[in-house]
């Protein structure tokens, strides 16, 4: 994994310039100017006049100017050239700089007082002129300076305007170009869209980063042919995402396969995939980055299979309104109290009748303008952006205070099992945390369930291993949750040390509809039985799977069945109830 | 030839010189190069063969180096004949050409 997200690093090294001032003498540090003029009295004059700040390079006419430039390259700062020269003439010099890349930065002043002259000299690339009889040295000096001045400046620019590897604009020069675009073309209906290879690090994976580069760099210079015969910009933004800001259209789902088809060309590209996110009809009121958001978050939509574009529209943005404001309520209701923490009672069904053994602490958000917001809308989100780990504690800290309060009113130790969310695996404090906050209750470790989820660790066991060791350690019992559910690794449970085992609320709710899950049921009960762990079930919500769950062995329920999650007012009433009888 | 021979001659030296970056050699020295060479016969030729395109080229590149030199009397003529070339107005233009011939000899034949 480390090795990939280096290697995409180098690929967006790739692209950085070499900034090297051109035209600085390589000997005496001066600059170079060459002077054109067939009259000998013209060139040592203005020789004369530049040497004292420039190293002068003369020639007597157009072939000679052109080897010289040739041999002096980007060398030169300047060039003073005449006009009407015997062999080849200063237009059919600018004509031949004017089609080679090379020479074609070095700025070109025209030596003359024509005014017919002139425009063709701006058509050819000329970039200032110089009349004759030449004016006082000063002022000839000044404009050389101020040429070369500006010659280098936009020169810098363009070596780090356009990034190296694909030849496409830098993300920074795209949207002051793409702001400058929109006030000159308030009225044009644009799309902003964001471009990504799926999966590119596959790419670097099987063919090595040389083709993981090849590949970007064919990506970029079929946008810039697509750029050719459409309106509007490009740039690579980072490693293979690319932004366009481009006229509407419709059709990009035929242009992605247009694009994908010329990469083929190359057979190791032959099953590249493109995707899109479009922003359509790009808001000019919105910030230019603003747009590209909207792109990005319409082709995050996009998965593995099925659609390649997916277009930014209301449905969209509701949600992500949403999102925001369920992010930016958090800390409001955190402090207002505004979540609530429910209990679902957790029923041991050894015995002869289910008793009232453990609860599960479970997130409610009353929010103050939503009413209840389920816990499968705002988790995710709050996981996905770190907010979790507050909301986390703030669980496990009145779950603590509850099963105190219990305690001190009934007599009774409820033990009651919280969730970790991945995140908090990663916080060193983790044990510290949950230790201080048994101590300001007042309970053990072995009061406060911990549950954790497996399937999250995938890509690192060992981290979940450590810290599930860690926490046993000092006392507190772990439960693995989601048992049974996508990937479970059996490798996995064998080094982990733990305590309960939870099976999946989907698993039990397929256990009659697919025969073979009684198989299953059956090797993980042997599991439970060979660690010598209790098993609970959750998501059970009628007598049958519960009559079938406690004949093959498990040994606690939790469900609707028996109850949803409640307040704890209500809860205790089963306290109550429990120790009445 | 000296810089009092040019100023009697009709020449602006100041604004020679300044070109000149006030190098009083450098300048006599360009003067000498300028008045040594045989475009002004050429021109002649060419306007007595009727060539008037390279008539016009000539005079044109006179024009700038007696300019540039500020030899006032010289580019005076030159330059009035370049105009009168590059219009093709109508008319004798050999008394001009020859008229610069005969300046640039007086400085000729100072050297």
């Amino acid at each position: 994994m480390l090795a990939f997200k280096e290697k995409e690093k180098e690929q967006e090294k790739e692209q950085a310039p070499a900034d090297v001032l051109p035209g600085l003498h390589r000997y005496s540090g001066k600059r170079s100017v060459l002077v054109v003029d067939d009259e000998a009295v013209n060139r040592e004059m203005l020789s004369m006049m530049l040497s004292d700040v420039y190293d002068v390079l003369c020639a007597a006419d157009g072939e000679e100017a052109l080897e010289i430039m040739r041999r002096e390259g980007e060398r030169l700062s300047l060039v003073l050239l005449d006009v009407r020269m015997p062999k080849l003439d200063g237009f059919a010099v600018m004509e031949i700089v004017r089609g080679d890349e090379r020479l074609r930065r070095i700025p070109i002043i025209v030596l003359t007082s024509e005014r017919s002259y002139e425009v063709r000299s701006l058509r050819l690339g000329a970039t200032d002129f110089i009349k004759k009889p030449y004016d006082e040295p000063e002022v000839i000096l000044a404009r050389v300076e101020r040429i070369i001045e500006l010659s280098e400046s936009t020169t810098i620019i363009s070596h780090t305007e356009r990034d190296r590897l694909t030849g496409l604009f830098h993300r920074e020069y795209f949207f002051q170009y793409v702001e400058q675009y929109d006030l000159r073309h308030a009225q044009l209906d644009v799309d902003a869209v964001q471009v990504d290879v799926y999966n590119f690090r596959l790419y670097n994976a099987l063919y090595g980063h040389d083709a993981g580069t090849e590949l970007l760099r064919r990506l970029g210079g079929i946008l810039r042919d697509f750029l050719r015969e459409t309106e509007g910009f490009a740039c690579r933004q980072e490693a293979d995402v690319f932004l366009l800001y481009v006229t509407h259209r419709e059709d990009y789902d035929r242009l992605l396969g247009r694009w994908e088809s010329r990469l083929a060309e190359d057979r190791r590209f032959s099953s590249v995939r493109l995707r899109a996110g479009v922003c359509p009809h790009a808001d000019k009121h919105m910030h230019v980055q603003q747009r590209f958001d909207c792109a990005k978050a319409a082709r995050e939509t996009l998965g593995r299979l099925g659609a390649s574009v997916a277009v930014y529209d209301s449905a969209l943005h509701e949600r992500e309104l949403f999102a925001r404001r369920l992010l930016d309520d958090m800390d409001e209701s955190l402090a207002d109290h505004r979540f609530k923490v429910y209990y679902q009672p957790k029923y041991n069904v050894t015995g002869s009748e289910p008793v009232l053994s453990s609860a599960e602490a479970l997130v409610r958000w009353d929010h103050p303008d939503l009413g209840m917001v389920s816990p499968g809308v705002f988790v995710p989100l709050f996981e996905e952006n770190g907010l979790i780990s507050s909301l986390d504690r703030f669980v496990w800290r009145e779950a603590a205070r509850q099963i105190r309060l219990w305690r001190d009113r009934y007599g009774v130790t409820l033990p009651v099992s919280v969730n970790v969310s991945r995140m908090d695996m990663y916080d060193d404090t983790l044990t510290e945390t949950f230790l201080d906050i048994v101590r300001e209750s007042g309970l053990s470790p072995r009061d406060l369930l911990i549950e954790i989820t497996e399937s999250a660790y995938t890509d690192d066991a060992g981290r979940l291993i450590a810290v599930a060791e860690e926490l046993r350690r000092q006392g507190f019992l772990i439960e693995m949750d989601d048992f049974g559910a996508g990937y479970s690794s059996l490798n996995m449970l064998a080094q982990l040390p733990i305590d309960v085992l939870k099976l999946d609320m989907s698993f039990v709710r397929h256990l009659r509809s697919n025969p073979k899950n009684l198989y299953i049921l059956r090797a993980m009960i042997d599991i439970k039985e060979h660690l010598g762990v209790p098993m609970v079930a959750e998501g059970v919500e009628d007598e049958e799977q519960l009559k079938l769950l406690k004949e093959m062995g498990c040994d606690v329920i939790q469900g609707y069945l028996f109850s949803p999650p409640v307040p704890p007012e209500k809860f205790e009433k089963r306290i109550e109830s429990r120790t009445q009888s | 030839m000296t810089i009092d021979d040019l100023r009697a001659f009709g020449a602006n030296v100041e604004e020679g010189l300044t070109r000149c970056m006030n190098n009083e050699a450098f300048y006599l020295r360009l003067t000498a190069k300028a008045v040594s060479d045989d475009a002004p016969e050429r021109l002649c030729a060419a306007l007595r063969v009727g060539d008037l395109d390279a008539a016009f080229e000539i005079a044109h590149q006179l024009k700038g180096v007696y300019g540039n030199l500020a030899l006032t009397p010289l580019f005076s003529v030159a330059s009035g004949l370049t105009e009168r070339l590059r219009g093709r107005e109508p008319g004798d233009y050999l008394p001009a050409a020859e008229r610069i011939v005969a300046l640039r000899d007086e400085l000729r034949a100072l050297l």
